[in-house]
């Protein structure tokens, strides 16, 4: 499982737009970690999406893309509209070392 | 007879007794049942208007301010109040420094532009320090401020920046006027006002000059390890940052350079924090231009112009706009008009002619005139008219300039 976090918006949107993403490859982890990813990349696939109002200003949003076994799934949500599981996804990921 | 412990029953004289004490021979009686039901219809009328009015009279928060800590969660609702408008300071610097900088950001648009808090009706200001962990932002999430403390490798805690605070306080202003769409040209613009404003609200706390600003935000907010001056330069857009961990810094300061960048998250929108770097710059040239404090005459002009926009507003329309209004504050080729031409220039974009009366003038003095419905041409006569009225209207705006740049 391949999994690739980008990051846009927010105050520092200049930056984050020049940033190249993170990837995550399960196959360079711990089994305790490539399992522990598995599951949380599961979880966020399933979850419900909250509704985004749209009026919040310089919110970050950030693009999860999850490649396992030939399938690609793509997942994007922002601070203020964002599943728990995503959440939790967002950061074990974002405790990576190059985020 | 009442004692100290009767109590008082309210009791309604009913109307058909009223009139009937209408017709009592004796006078004192007739005239006092008159008097009463005369002050109970005024007294009904009062009440139903009243009633109408309550919406709109509702009394004004003024901006009273609540800082809650989120403890590191991203659950707003389940926040701490930490320091209310009348609570004392608190031992966590960050809530006081977000408590100030929603206070200092809220005594500018009341000293500066006379506005009640952000939508000019007292709203309240509310602030959410500690934001999640390690989170590199804040932001204004339609209905109050949200700070996160950095990571304490990039960025540190964004309360210590007062044009961030202020910047983001500044989207609940543009939302209650022009309501500039966060897309594409609007989208720039809504955070060019942002940016705008931002910076005025730091100049204005430090009594600073247009000249004696640095036009820089957020330049308080990264680590000391962090090669940047800013996150944004509005002086010089696209030269805040140059190092290998960021690249340099991507603002464009002229219309050639607009970034054409596709609407969508990844596309920052169009490019909304991107293309502000052409409006920062045209307001920075502005108020050196015009010399002395930016948040007068400059910040007078961009505010009447935010006012008068639409929310799809593009560059060119509200570049006109700033044109229009620095006119009718300060006079038709006015230093500050002229100032406003200049620096819309320098960054690519040319004042399209706007509409006076004068120039209606010439334009009809050559075409051919209508005949009026019973054969009569009495054209000359309106024109001499209209070069009447126009001659009054720039005396008058140049009175009411007079008045305005008066030092308050």
């Amino acid at each position: 499982m391949k999994v690739t976090l980008s990051k846009h918006g927010g105050q520092a949107a200049g930056i984050n737009l020049q940033r190249p993403p993170l990837v995550v490859d399960s196959a360079a982890l711990d089994d305790s970690g490539a399992s522990e990813l598995k599951k949380l990349a599961a979880s966020a696939i399933s979850a419900a999406v909250p509704a985004h109002s749209g009026r919040a200003r310089d919110e970050m949003s950030y693009t999860i893309t999850i490649e396992d076994d030939g399938r690609e799934t793509e997942l994007s949500q922002s601070d203020t509209a964002m599943s728990a599981e995503f959440g939790r996804l967002l950061a074990w990921l974002q405790r990576r070392p190059g985020k | 007879m009442f004692t100290n412990q009767c109590r008082c029953i309210n009791c309604i004289m009913p109307p058909h007794i009223l009139n009937k004490l209408l017709e009592n021979p004796d006078k004192r009686i007739s005239d006092a049942a008159l008097q009463t039901l005369l002050t109970t219809s005024r007294l009904r009328g009062e009440r139903a208007v009243r009633g109408l009015l309550a919406p709109a009279v509702a009394a004004s928060a003024h901006g009273r301010r609540t800082v809650f800590d989120c403890a590191n969660s991203t659950i707003l609702a389940s926040a701490a109040i930490e320091r209310p408008e009348d609570g004392p300071a608190s031992a966590d610097e960050s809530v006081n420094r977000a408590f100030e900088g929603l206070g200092r950001t809220r005594d500018f648009y009341k000293d500066v532009f006379d506005r009640d808090s952000l939508d000019g009706q007292g709203m309240r200001l509310n602030g959410y320090v500690h934001y999640d962990a390690d989170f590199n932002n804040a932001f204004w999430d339609g209905s109050q401020m949200v700070f996160g403390d950095g990571d304490g490798v990039l960025f540190t805690d964004f309360t210590k920046s007062l044009d961030v605070i202020a910047h983001e306080l500044a989207h609940g202003v543009t939302e209650f006027t022009a309501g500039l769409e966060y897309h594409n040209q609007s989208g720039a613009l809504n955070e060019s006002m942002s940016d705008v404003f931002g910076s005025l609200v730091k100049q204005w706390a430090r009594k600073e000059t247009a000249d004696q600003a640095d036009w820089l935000i957020g330049a308080e907010i990264f680590t000391p390890e962090i090669d940047a001056d800013a996150l944004r330069s509005m002086k010089a857009p696209g030269k805040a940052y140059n190092n290998e961990q960021f690249g340099r810094d991507p603002q464009p300061d002229h219309m050639s350079k607009f970034a054409q960048l596709p609407d969508t998250r990844r596309g920052d929108w169009g490019g909304v924090h991107i293309n502000s770097g052409i409006p920062n710059r045209a307001f920075y040239l502005t108020a050196v231009g015009i010399g002395g404090c930016a948040w007068e005459a400059p910040g007078h002009i961009w505010y009447a112009a935010l006012q008068a926009s639409k929310p799809l507003m593009q560059f060119q329309e509200f570049a006109d706009m700033t044109h229009v209004k620095a006119g009718e504050l300060y006079g038709s080729q006015s230093a500050e008009q002229q100032a406003v031409v200049a620096a819309w220039k320098e960054v690519g974009i040319r004042i399209s002619g706007a509409l006076t009366l004068a120039a209606t003038t010439s334009r009809m003095r050559y075409q051919p005139a209508a005949a009026a419905g019973n054969g009569h041409h009495d054209d000359a006569e309106m024109m001499r008219k209209i070069e009447q009225m126009s001659s009054q209207l720039s005396k008058l705006s140049k009175e009411v300039a007079g008045l305005k740049s008066k030092p308050h």
